[in-house]
């Protein structure tokens, strides 16, 4: 494909609120991650919260879409001059050439539990429980289309924790086609009951610090984030190379033993990006702490990369951010190419020899030209990007 | 602008079992006769899979299997886009009203929560390993995902199945959605014109506030349902030059010329 133009980017999680704090945490190897102290979700395991996401007031006129995912979008909105670029944007090439197109899993589904939790005697929700502007799947996408004031086409994806990976993918089809002169990509999810409760149930949550790849790994923490990427046709430092996109058709939510349909994912990446596995600098794996992901990716990685690719995973830092992983994983990948700096995996004491790729626990500057990004998600949903830094 | 070539069509909603009966009602040759929707049962679907998966799944396998067996080309070639506002509404509930009480949710229950859960279990059960991707865009989920698919089958020049699909929503959410009947329309899109091509349609989105134009043969109580926009659209297709206009954003609409 055609390399598209990066031209700004953000990432607000737990580890920090901006791109400046986020690669400070992965410069010093710090993790964002707390013991839960939710009251709201008293499990014995570790969380990334995003606190200050709770004191955002959204406009007047935009009050319907208050909500957690709602906050925390125009927080993270907020940082790295990333309004000043879309403005720019809409300045050039109109408000309805400019589209957004955004991931979550669970978008307002926090207000929706609060709502049950304060139903009537007759079994009916609160009168200020809103559907439309909170709980649907799309309330996020709207929000951001309204406050950025931009009118061109727009999408929500909701693939599990592939979800805001995905939006690059749909983003730059629409770019391709002409529908869009610029693209507004990102994903944001919030901590909830839904899905600190429904991991839990599966056995997949950690009661220590998570710690990818590693022999003792008992599980991911779930965290918290927004970001943003801007996605414009033309010449920049940072471009999107390619991406590839795959479904495992194997389980609801185990992966292949073999990572068979990442594998392809990352394949398909490659071949999009008219690149061997060889040309790849740093591999942002998905690398939950799972034990059943990391094992499969980490095979499946190995087979595509060798031994010769450096590879961690940041959710030691930022946690497991479902629906927002693939856009805070994507500005890592690209604060690494910016920085010259390949981030670790802090949390990881020993790597499990059996996941078999080159796992690199400690940080080093690097000079990275090219890397790639990784998220998979429930329902076998796999998509891994490429990006790179101009010459 | 963008063209598509429609290589089948799937439908399923009470009184339209599916796209014959649905094609003589959008040309207004026959009336709707609602009758209540036998709930679908996917051919595809192991036993295991039929009892875990969730009736919004159900409805929307079942209704992509119509389409996939009309176009006779196998799933496993194609790629998937699934559009729905609400996950499973069903889901939705047992989950939060677990949530308020005991907290102890189901496995099963947590991953048939995923909107993408539908397309993960076709998938599955077709063993169709290509790219496959769970759009919302709440009410206008409809067009957004016609398009979404359409480029999709562009940019990969591989046949695309797409699968828009709505359930009832269960009180005490159906007061804030109300979604009362399961509506749900499926179309196999190919990028290049194919001699079994159902109809070739031209996409673009024009100016135009749509939202309350809707055809007279479809309920008032479908209004709700984001994919009823999927069977307002039908008469596109269901006629030689069809056009439909179905809204696509706020003061936009996706204008379908066949």
């Amino acid at each position: 494909m055609k390399p598209l133009a990066v031209t700004a980017f953000t990432t607000t999680n737990p580890a920090g609120i901006g791109n400046a704090a986020t690669l400070a945490a992965l410069r010093a190897g710090r993790t964002g991650l707390v013991p839960n102290t939710l009251d709201w979700a008293p499990i014995a395991c570790w969380v990334g919260a995003v606190p200050e996401a709770e004191h955002i007031a959204l406009p007047q006129a935009l009050r319907d879409y208050d909500c957690a995912n709602a906050r925390l979008a125009l927080l993270a909105l907020e940082q790295d001059g990333f309004r000043d670029a879309v403005a720019r944007s809409v300045q050039r090439v109109g408000a309805h050439r400019v589209g957004v197109f955004l991931g979550t899993t669970t978008s307002g589904i926090r207000s929706t539990e609060i709502a049950y939790a304060h139903r009537a005697a007759d079994g009916s929700l609160p009168a200020n429980f809103r559907y439309e502007t909170c709980h649907d799947m799309d309330a996020t996408t709207e929000l951001v289309r309204r406050f950025l004031g931009v009118s061109g086409p727009s999408l929500t994806i909701s693939t599990a924790c592939s979800s805001s990976a995905k939006v690059f993918a749909a983003a730059e089809r629409y770019l391709r086609a002409g529908f869009v002169d610029a693209a507004v990509v990102g994903g944001v999810d919030t901590l909830c009951q839904t899905t600190l409760y429904g991991f839990n149930s599966l056995q997949l949550v950690s009661e220590d610090v998570c710690r990818p790849y590693d022999a003792a790994r008992k599980g991911l923490n779930i965290g918290e984030a927004g970001g943003f990427a801007l996605l414009e046709d033309g010449e920049a430092a940072l471009q999107l190379l390619g991406y590839g996109e795959t479904c495992d058709a194997h389980h609801m939510s185990t992966p292949h033993p073999e990572g068979a349909g990442a594998r392809l994912a990352m394949a398909a990446a490659l071949e999009a990006a008219s690149l061997e596995a060889a040309a790849i600098d740093y591999v942002n794996l998905h690398g939950t702490a799972s034990p059943a992901n990391d094992l499969a990716e980490g095979r499946a990685v190995h087979d595509l990369f060798g031994d010769r690719v450096p590879c961690s995973s940041t959710k030691g830092v930022t946690g497991h951010t479902l629906g927002a992983a693939g856009i805070t994983e994507a500005a890592i990948a690209l604060l690494a190419l910016e920085a010259g700096f390949r981030p670790g995996s802090p949390t990881t004491r020993a790597v499990d020899a059996a996941t078999r790729c080159r796992f690199e626990p400690a940080g080093a500057d690097a000079s990275l030209r090219k890397v790639m990004s990784n998220s998979f998600g429930f329902g076998g949903n796999n998509c891994a990007l490429v990006f790179g830094r101009a010459a | 602008m963008t063209k598509v070539h429609v290589r089948s069509i799937g439908v399923l909603a009470p009184g339209l079992p599916g796209w014959e009966a649905a094609r003589s009602v959008a040309r207004g040759e026959l009336p709707l006769e609602r009758a209540a929707i036998t709930p679908p049962v996917p051919r595809c679907l192991p036993a295991a899979e039929r009892r875990r998966s969730s009736p919004t799944a159900r409805l929307a396998i079942a209704v992509a299997e119509q389409a996939i067996d009309a176009a006779a080309i196998p799933a496993a070639d194609m790629e998937m886009v699934f559009a729905a506002s609400e996950a499973a509404g069903e889901i939705t509930h047992q989950l939060c009203e677990v949530l308020a009480g005991t907290r102890e949710i189901s496995p099963t229950v947590f991953h048939n929560s995923v909107h993408n859960a539908p397309l993960g279990y076709l998938s599955i059960a077709m063993g169709a390993k290509l790219s496959g991707t769970s759009v919302c865009r709440g009410r206008w989920s409809f067009a957004a995902g016609l398009l979404c698919a359409a480029l999709q089958a562009q940019a990969a020049r591989r046949p695309v199945l797409y699968v828009c699909y709505d359930s009832p929503m269960p009180v005490p959410l159906q007061a804030a959605c109300p979604m009362v009947d399961p509506t749900a329309v499926a179309m196999v899109l190919a990028p290049e014109r194919i001699d079994a091509a159902l109809a070739s349609a031209s996409l673009e989105i024009v100016e135009a506030d749509v939202e309350r134009e809707w055809p007279a043969w479809i309920p008032p109580s479908w209004h709700a349902n984001p994919s009823a926009r999927g069977l307002a659209a039908l008469g596109a297709f269901a006629a030689a030059k069809g056009m439909a206009r179905v809204p696509f954003a706020p003061g936009q609409a996706l204008e379908i010329r066949c």
